[in-house]
């Protein structure tokens, strides 16, 4: 079933893609499903090994030099067939769009790392990061749900992950209790709840739900989620923000919200998929220039979902009163 | 967080019975005992005492992975537990052909004599889990969902 876009949605991508050519090739590829991108389980199998096996039933190829382990499979599929295959019955590979693995490479885990991964669920970059982290160091795998952590649960069962503690806890007040505490972590993934503006390749029915009250809440709840945060990492430490949505609300907003109330540098990254910069300029709302640095991903540069990730390094962890934190969460809540 | 950690002459003892079933040596990894049986293997950085003082302020539901699980005394190691410990497993494994896989991986018990106990599967360089025997059937036990439909 095709949905329309909503005329608020249209008019806001037109702002965000101002160039017509470029938004007609947007309007075109969300479109249009996305393309069967999976990610080898480098805990289990080699990316050589599962590319030789694979390329016996399909075309499959290593679109990113570096990243020898995400693959495409070429072929027109049959549904659930990447699924269904003895491959993946054994957690060889992962299928995961390509987008959703750019967080753990700017998040660049370090096998003796302590990380924590506040909205795991369903657990792609969590598996992800453990595989890079080559199943030593720590992850702390968050998520508020039962339903969510059994889903967690069962993919890191399959990836064969032994590194990670799953916890079932709302972010905030995990957070604040590890702030004091003294756990303290080198890194941090926030894949924050969103709009999901970006996933409307695989799920149609974003244009359907979308609506911009929405938007305002997540951008409250994500401004919270990434103050709470940055109070459990240590000094040095490096957090990545990642949203699957277009919304500056949800984006630049947060990280602009987050580096003028706390010791936050914004890193450049260097990811394998095409990048635009950060936007500073939304609806009448002055980001800093520093907001650049943030990476946006857009389909159609692509052929892949939209996304949006910033990685941020903490200068100094002498911030943490609990007056100024007040202050801040009323701030958020105006 | 409902997890028994288990001591040092335990987990001796689990290694020598690992040994004798499938010629494991070495399990690197901190063991928790998880109710039903299971054992889970922990191989992150923090210590036990850690995940205790962690387990003061998170819902901590899962550890590390499920490796294996008591059965009438006798060891059955997870499907992702003999991927992680395939190279060490030598004993009591059984090799099925392509038709027979196609079998096990939906589900089906394997009509196949062999003496009775547990037994690793394997098929080519891929290995499949443990069934357990009964001198005239395998049984299996790969989890529903990880089955192959149709």
């Amino acid at each position: 079933m095709k949905y329309e876009m909503k005329p608020l949605f249209k008019e806001r991508m037109q702002k965000l893609l101002p160039d017509e050519k470029d938004f007609q090739k947007y309007c075109e590829i969300v479109r249009i499903p996305p393309r069967n991108f999976i990610r080898c389980n480098t805990i289990k199998i080699s990316p050589s090994e599962l590319l030789e096996r694979l390329s016996k039933k399909w075309k499959v190829i290593q679109p990113y030099p570096n990243y020898p382990e995400i693959m495409l499979v070429q072929d027109n599929l049959s549904p659930g067939e990447l699924g269904n295959s003895i491959e993946h019955l054994l957690g060889y590979y992962y299928i995961q769009e390509v987008c959703s693995m750019m967080s753990p490479i700017a998040l660049s885990p370090q096998p003796n790392d302590f990380i924590l991964d506040l909205c795991a669920s369903p657990g792609s970059k969590t598996t992800q990061i453990a595989a890079m982290m080559k199943n030593q160091g720590t992850i702390i795998a968050n998520d508020l749900k039962l339903d969510r952590i059994m889903i967690l649960s069962a993919n890191i069962e399959k990836s064969a992950i032994t590194n990670t503690i799953i916890s079932k806890n709302d972010a905030i007040a995990l957070c604040s209790k590890l702030s004091k505490t003294s756990f303290k972590f080198d890194k941090i993934l926030l894949d924050a709840p969103c709009s999901g503006e970006g996933t409307l390749r695989s799920s149609p029915k974003t244009f359907l739900m979308w609506n911009d009250k929405i938007i305002k809440k997540f951008s409250r709840q994500q401004k919270k989620f990434i103050a709470f945060a940055v109070k459990c990492l240590k000094k040095g430490g490096t957090i990545v923000y990642s949203t699957c949505t277009h919304s500056p609300e949800e984006n630049e907003e947060v990280i602009d919200f987050a580096i003028k109330n706390f010791p936050l540098r914004i890193e450049k990254i260097h990811l394998p998929l095409k990048c635009r910069e950060g936007i500073t300029l939304w609806e009448g709302k002055q980001f800093s220039d520093e907001v650049k640095k943030a990476c946006r991903i857009y389909p159609q540069d692509n052929d892949s979902e939209g996304f949006f990730v910033c990685k941020m390094t903490l200068l100094d962890d002498q911030f943490k009163n609990n007056s100024s934190m007040s202050k801040i969460i009323e701030e958020i809540e105006k | 967080m409902n997890a028994q950690f288990i001591k040092t002459p335990e987990k001796r003892r689990i290694i020598e019975q690992l040994n004798e079933q499938f010629g494991i040596q070495e399990l690197p990894f901190l063991l928790i005992e998880s109710g039903k049986e299971k054992i889970r293997g922990f191989s992150g950085h923090l210590s036990k005492d850690e995940i205790i003082e962690l387990g003061k302020i998170l819902n901590i539901e899962v550890i590390g992975l499920y490796i294996l699980k008591k059965e009438d005394n006798l060891f059955r190691l997870s499907l992702d537990a003999t991927h992680l410990l395939k190279k060490q497993i030598t004993k009591n494994i059984i090799e099925i052909n392509d038709a027979q896989l196609q079998e096990w991986i939906r589900g089906h018990d394997l009509d196949t004599k062999m003496q009775k106990g547990i037994v690793v599967i394997k098929n080519h360089d891929d290995f499949f889990g443990c069934g357990r025997s009964s001198g005239d059937k395998i049984f299996n036990h790969i989890p529903r969902e990880r089955r192959i439909k149709k």
